[in-house]
């Protein structure tokens, strides 16, 4: 592996953060990463990319890398921590059978990776004990995608959102979550000028290119879209022609849809929308041939978020926008990863590469791998998983570049279910992570720069992610880990692999193993690639075989489809609002995606620009609910439910609607004291893939009564004794955001308990208690910084004072960082000239300036040298100066 | 007893130091206005030197500058603008009735405007064998050169009083390389212009510049040897070594030349808003006289009871004269002070602080209903000319707080904080 690394040069790789999947140009210099720029031969993002993925150099210090293995704290080689879960892994599954341990995996994986681990435990272990957080974002898409289609894919590519007439986007803020892929459709509507609508209960980022945004009651998606095929029927906008030739079950989808919202009205009334708008929606998706309903967390985050998508596709069957340039239902991914997870099979619900748990592929399955326990049935899926941990039925779970708790609902369950599991592997490349601190065994992987293997996109876009960087510290792949623990199995003839490219070409060929068109998955023209081909891989979109060996820009163009009939099916749809209404003195807690972060900020944390767009958990509220809760511009809030309860700062906008409140999913442990929004989330899932309501959670609200709030600059990484803290990260350290509703009696005392080793202080104290300023020198160098006062409004903007962390101050000025901002010398006297009456050069200049142009005027003006005089001189010598400058300017 | 050759009335100036020096600038600046001289006016004083700043003696004992710098009306002058100077005599009686008065020396000078600018003359101390040789009450050029002669062959001095003048004698002392103590009765330096903190920080500074403090003690008796100090026992009972002693506890009015001719007045002659004392035809100005209760020791209110005077005496206009609080400073190379107002906050007044012990920088101001009634400045003594305005001009601040105590510079609005979105 090591012939991968090379020590200068541009190296072709792909983005590690949302599922566009932008192709990366990495520079590196003398094993540095020093720049990353977009790739211009990418077909995701040709060339651009986001603020987040600019940033991707600023994340790989090794600040919190996992270096080393860790069994119980304490540092260790590979081969005692690799034995050690071996053994009990053994131990638990002889005792309570293969059903009582898991995998619990991420879309951060790549395809080799999750293809070894779905390998190892349904073919050799013998469960389907493995899941993923992508259960978190896409399993509504996919079982809506496999239920009309017989297949999970999606039908379009990236191109043909430039290509419609008519973009609906539906739960999806692209703005913030996909920005390169919106930017690809800013640029398209300058050039085009097509229609975009957004529907969303929120006026997102992504509203600004709108022609008009639907604030929809929130979960109402499936009744707009049942309104919309009543709308269709009832105007003769169906292809009939298209539904005859290609479809089955349309007369029950449109009976369902009828029955339940028959008309305009009935859908402007449910949706809570006002019925000309939606009338205009309706007529324009009736009326134009390029419709592309763009769909995403709104839509699959519910507890009805399959039927959800099936509402969106009937509508398109019904009127053949799908598989023709600039038409199609389009689901966009979360997570670089989710789609090859996918493709691998690697979730509870499904076998392997597009097979399901049916006789044949059981068989085919087990003759190809020649496994050793293959697993006949369903497993457990996320939110099950870790309620089987919690029951003690799961014993034993390997939890593999995810953090679920933080970003599980109900996620303090998660929390408690960990910390009394017999055994938790956690393999990541950060240390510090919330789910990390409930290990047993930690293993360090690979991260990007330094992991090599494939990732696939939303556009079903396969790339390479490519290892440049020598891993950090001991950590390796994550494949390479499992192939290790599957031989301490007993496996090691089927794990093999030497190279990831082994994997590739064996996951490559069970695509194609008695396909037959059956599954659209198909990648079976790459079952021979050559190393060289792979790892200088062209980015190329599935079904790849031998007929498309360059790809599959658009699927079904044919009207054939991957259901045993290849006809595509509609979905009756009776349409649910979220379980859970809002009760009196209760908000819908609404979650999801801000600009700059990523996922729980592990990475993205760590780059101070990222941080600086939001750099605090908050909660967005409506003006009249803000008057109704009490809630102040800059005020903290405080959302309680599931017994957990998340602080964040009022952001009050009509961006809003009335009775909901907006919380960003990102903030964890390590970044806040009440951060994770998702434990207030109730783990309520869809019916049928087990997909959690993240978008709807009720959940007690108030005003948080502050005592008083701050900021606290430090060098050093704190918990701050506060109710409320939230960390900033900053070039030369950190800025907490602090606050709490009791009053601390001495903070003197409550900063020598903080930083014991700090002895140098300097403090600005108000005996009314209006506010306290201190900051903490070491060797001279601004090492702490403390601003706390009754009124957040009054304290200063941090910016300047975070530049000075870490620096030098000079004695005599440094009282005045306390200031939190710098000297505004236009206001300041200057040096003092005139000791008796503090008259500075700076006023001495300026009078001379305005006509005082002896040392006497200057005295009868200014008081300066008129009482004992000694500074007479130096008064005399600056007029002389002033005069001269002055008599070379008028010259 | 002289005549006079013109028919201008006369006035006599008894006092020669800092606020007559500013009277006779005041007389001649309205003389030169008018183009008109108004009085024919004599000077007459104790000192044998024309006019000096005094204030400067402390700089002429640290070296810093010499006597020759500091004396701003040499005999010359006198004569240049038409003035009879009549030095080193004290005058010694005042004969209202025929209008006259009469020096040491028995000269006699009429008068139809008499001044009384007599001054003060340092305090003296309750302790045993002040008059020995060695001791010097500081306040004359005589004084400072006397130490200066005696501190270049000692090589220990005490100060008694941790005041203004106290501290810049220690500091001055301390430069000839001797060992210097000073004595203070109250806890702690400056006790009338700093707080307990501050007067601290103060203490250390100049233990740095190798001055030792005995705080919380006095004097109580000097030890002598051949007539001269060699030492002093201290109330505590401890023993001091000192060939050199300066007393600097405060000052006592000069009034007895008034008092004893019939002015009126308890420790000090009582004048009106006008400069005018019980006596028609006699004003008095400066440390020799009680106004409304007060007196003074510092220089800024003499300068303008020195406009007041010249403007009655000149122009026949009554500009009344006020007291108002002022600022005080310290010349000490290196240590900045500034004080005004209160000095400690009272129940009910607001404090804000800050402290900076490694630097030595202290910063009080003490706030009363919203405004500012006192200010401490230690080390760094930055927008203090602010704050007084402020506190004179009885401005609320409370809105500007806390960055004004960071200095005006700081003054910025805060509250630009917005929470990105």
């Amino acid at each position: 592996m090591s012939s991968l690394i090379a020590k200068s040069g541009t190296h072709h790789t792909t983005c590690p953060y949302c599922g566009v999947g932008c192709g990366v140009s990495a520079e590196v210099k003398d094993n540095v990463l020093v720049g990353v720029k977009g790739r211009t031969d990418h077909p995701a993002n040709e060339g651009r990319l986001c603020v987040k993925g600019s940033a991707l150099h600023e994340t790989l210090d090794s600040d919190n890398r996992l270096l080393k293995p860790q069994i119980e704290g304490r540092e260790t080689g590979w081969d005692e921590a690799l034995d050690h879960i071996a053994e009990r892994w053994k131990a638990i599954v002889d005792k309570h059978g293969p059903d009582s341990v898991a995998f619990y995996l991420s879309g951060q994986l790549l395809t080799e990776d999750y293809y070894v681990a779905n390998k190892l435990l349904k073919g050799f272990v013998g469960t389907s004990n493995i899941d993923t957080n992508s259960r978190l974002c896409m399993a509504s898409a996919v079982v809506a995608h496999k239920r009309a289609f017989g297949s999970d894919a999606v039908p379009a590519s990236y191109e043909d959102l430039e290509q419609t007439d008519v973009l609906l986007m539906v739960g999806s803020n692209a703005a913030y979550a996909h920005p390169i892929v919106y930017q690809r459709i800013v640029k398209a509507k300058k050039e085009r000028n097509f229609k975009v609508i957004v529907l969303d209960p929120r006026r997102t980022a992504s509203c600004d290119i709108a022609d008009i945004h639907l604030p929809l009651a929130p979960g109402s998606d499936a009744f707009f879209f049942n309104g919309l095929l009543s709308y269709l029927a009832a105007n003769n906008k169906l292809d009939t022609d298209y539904i005859a030739k290609h479809c089955d079950g349309f007369e029950a989808a449109l009976e369902a849809a009828q029955t339940q919202v028959p008309d305009l009205k009935s859908a402007a009334e449910v949706c809570e929308l006002e019925q000309e708008q939606l009338a205009k929606v309706y007529e324009l998706f009736a009326d134009n041939e390029r419709v592309i309903t763009l769909f995403s967390q709104g839509i699959n985050q519910s507890s009805s978020g399959v039927d959800k998508g099936n509402a969106i596709i009937n509508c398109h069957l019904a009127t053949g926008k799908i598989g023709k340039p600039g038409a199609a239902p389009f689901s966009i991914t979360g997570q670089p990863n989710a789609m090859g997870g996918r493709e691998v099979g690697g979730l509870a619900n499904q076998f392997a590469a597009h097979m399901g748990f049916t006789p044949d592929a059981i068989e085919r399955v087990e003759k190809f791998w020649n496994a050793a326990n293959i697993s006949k049935k369903e497993g457990l899926k996320a939110v099950d998983m870790f309620q089987a941990v919690n029951d003690g039925k799961i014993k034993a779970i390997w939890i593999m570049a995810t953090n679920p708790v933080v970003s599980m609902p109900e996620a303090n369950k998660v929390k408690e279910a960990l910390e009394k599991c017999e055994l938790v592997v956690v393999s990541d490349c950060m240390a510090n992570t919330d789910t990390a601190a409930t290990a047993n065994v930690l293993l360090p992987a690979t991260s990007w720069s330094e992991k090599h293997g494939t990732v696939t996109n939303s556009e079903r876009c396969i790339s390479l992610q490519k290892g440049f960087m020598q891993p950090a510290g001991m950590a390796r792949h994550d494949w390479d880990i499992m192939c290790d623990f599957a031989r301490r199995l007993g496996f090691g003839d089927a794990f093999n692999y030497q190279h990831q490219v082994e994997i590739f070409r064996e996951h490559a060929e069970l695509s194609g193993l008695d396909n037959n068109d059956t599954r659209a998955f198909n990648i079976s023209a790459l079952a021979d690639i050559s190393l060289d081909d792979y790892e200088n891989f062209a980015p190329r979109r599935w079904p790849l075989t031998a007929n498309k060996p360059e790809g599959t820009l658009r699927l079904f163009e044919d009207g054939q489809f991957f259901t045993p009939n290849k006809r595509a099916q509609f979905i009756p749809i009776n349409a649910r609002l979220p379980k859970l209404k809002a009760q009196t003195g209760q908000l819908v807690m609404n979650t999801g995606r801000i600009r700059d972060q990523w996922h729980t900020m592990t990475r993205t944390g760590k780059a101070s620009r990222l941080l600086a767009h939001t750099e605090e958990p908050y909660v967005q509220v409506h003006p009249k609910d803000a008057e109704l809760f009490n809630i102040k511009e800059g005020g903290l809030v405080e959302l309680e439910n599931q017994n957990s309860r998340y602080l964040g700062r009022a952001l009050i906008s009509d961006d809003q609607r009335r009775g909901e409140a907006f919380v960003p999913m990102h903030w964890n442990k390590v970044y806040a004291s009440h951060g994770r929004a998702d434990a207030l989330v109730n783990a309520i899932t869809d019916p049928i893939c087990g997909q959690p309501e993240f978008k709807h959670s009720p959940v007690k609200t108030k005003a948080y009564p502050a005592a008083w709030q701050g900021y606290l600059l430090s060098s050093f990484e704190v918990t701050p004794k506060s109710d409320y803290w939230a960390k900033m990260t900053l070039d030369a350290g950190f800025n907490y955001a602090i606050a709490d509703s009791r009053g601390v009696a001495n903070w003197a005392e409550w900063l020598n308990e903080l930083y014991p080793q700090i002895e140098d202080w300097i403090s600005l104290e108000d005996s009314d208690g209006h506010f306290v300023r201190h900051a903490g020198f070491r060797g001279g160098v601004l090492s702490v910084a403390l601003l706390i006062d009754k009124n957040k409004q009054a304290l200063p903007n941090m910016q300047w004072l975070s530049s000075m962390l870490g620096k030098e101050i000079s004695l005599q000025d440094r009282f005045t960082v306390l200031a939190g901002s710098p000297a505004d010398d236009s206001q300041s006297p200057g040096a003092i000239i005139c000791s008796c009456y503090q008259v500075g050069e700076n006023q001495i200049r300026a009078a001379i300036a305005e006509g005082a142009d002896s040392v006497e005027k200057l005295g009868a003006l200014l008081k300066c040298g008129t009482n004992c005089g000694s500074c007479v001189p130096e008064l005399g010598a600056i007029v002389d100066d002033e005069l001269a400058a002055l008599a070379v300017e008028a010259s | 007893m002289s005549a006079h050759s013109t028919s201008l009335p006369s006035l006599v100036i008894v006092g020669n130091g800092m606020v007559a020096g500013r009277l006779l600038d005041e007389l001649l600046e309205r003389q030169n206005r008018d183009g008109a001289k108004h009085y024919e006016i004599t000077v007459i004083g104790a000192e044998p030197h024309g006019s000096y700043n005094r204030i400067m003696l402390s700089s002429v004992l640290a070296k810093d500058t010499s006597v020759k710098a500091i004396v701003q009306k040499d005999h010359d002058w006198y004569q240049s603008k038409g003035i009879r100077f009549i030095s080193g005599s004290p005058v010694t009686a005042i004969e209202r009735e025929a209008k006259w008065v009469e020096t040491a020396c028995g000269q006699r000078v009429s008068y139809d405007e008499l001044v009384l600018a007599t001054g003060s003359r340092a305090a003296r101390i309750p302790a045993e064998n002040l008059d020995l040789n060695n001791i010097f009450l500081f306040r004359t050029i005589a004084d400072t050169e006397g130490m200066m002669q005696v501190a270049a062959g000692a090589s220990s001095a005490v100060v008694v009083g941790g005041g203004l003048l106290g501290l810049e004698a220690a500091y001055g002392l301390a430069k000839f390389g001797i060992k210097v103590t000073l004595v203070h009765r109250s806890g702690w330096l400056l006790n009338r212009q700093l707080d307990k903190q501050a007067g601290a920080m103060l203490k250390t500074v100049m233990q740095d510049m190798g001055i030792e403090f005995c705080l919380g003690d006095e004097i109580a008796s000097f030890r002598e040897q051949n007539g001269s100090v060699c030492g002093a026992r201290l109330k505590s009972g401890r023993e001091l070594r000192a060939e050199l002693a300066v007393v600097a506890t405060g000052i006592t009015p000069n009034a007895e030349l008034g008092l004893e001719h019939g002015l009126n007045g308890q420790r000090a002659i009582d004048v009106d808003d006008f400069m005018q004392s019980s006596a028609a035809n006699i004003s008095a100005l400066g440390e020799c006289i009680e106004h409304r209760g007060a007196t003074f020791g510092l220089v800024d209110p003499l300068w303008r009871q020195a406009e007041t005077l010249a403007a009655r005496l000149v122009n026949r206009e009554l500009v009344p004269f006020e007291n108002q609080a002022i600022a005080t400073k310290l010349k000490v190379s290196g240590v900045q002070v500034f004080s005004a107002g209160q000095v400690q906050e009272q129940a009910g007044q607001r404090a804000v602080v800050i402290e900076d012990k490694q630097a030595r920088i202290y910063r009080k101001l003490i706030i009363d209903q919203g405004r500012i009634v006192g200010v401490v400045l230690f080390g760094d003594v930055r927008s203090g000319a602010h704050y007084f305005d402020l506190m004179q001009a009885g401005k609320n601040v409370s809105a500007d707080l806390p960055q004004l105590i960071f200095g005006q510079e700081f003054a910025e609005s805060p509250g630009d904080k917005e929470l990105a979105a």
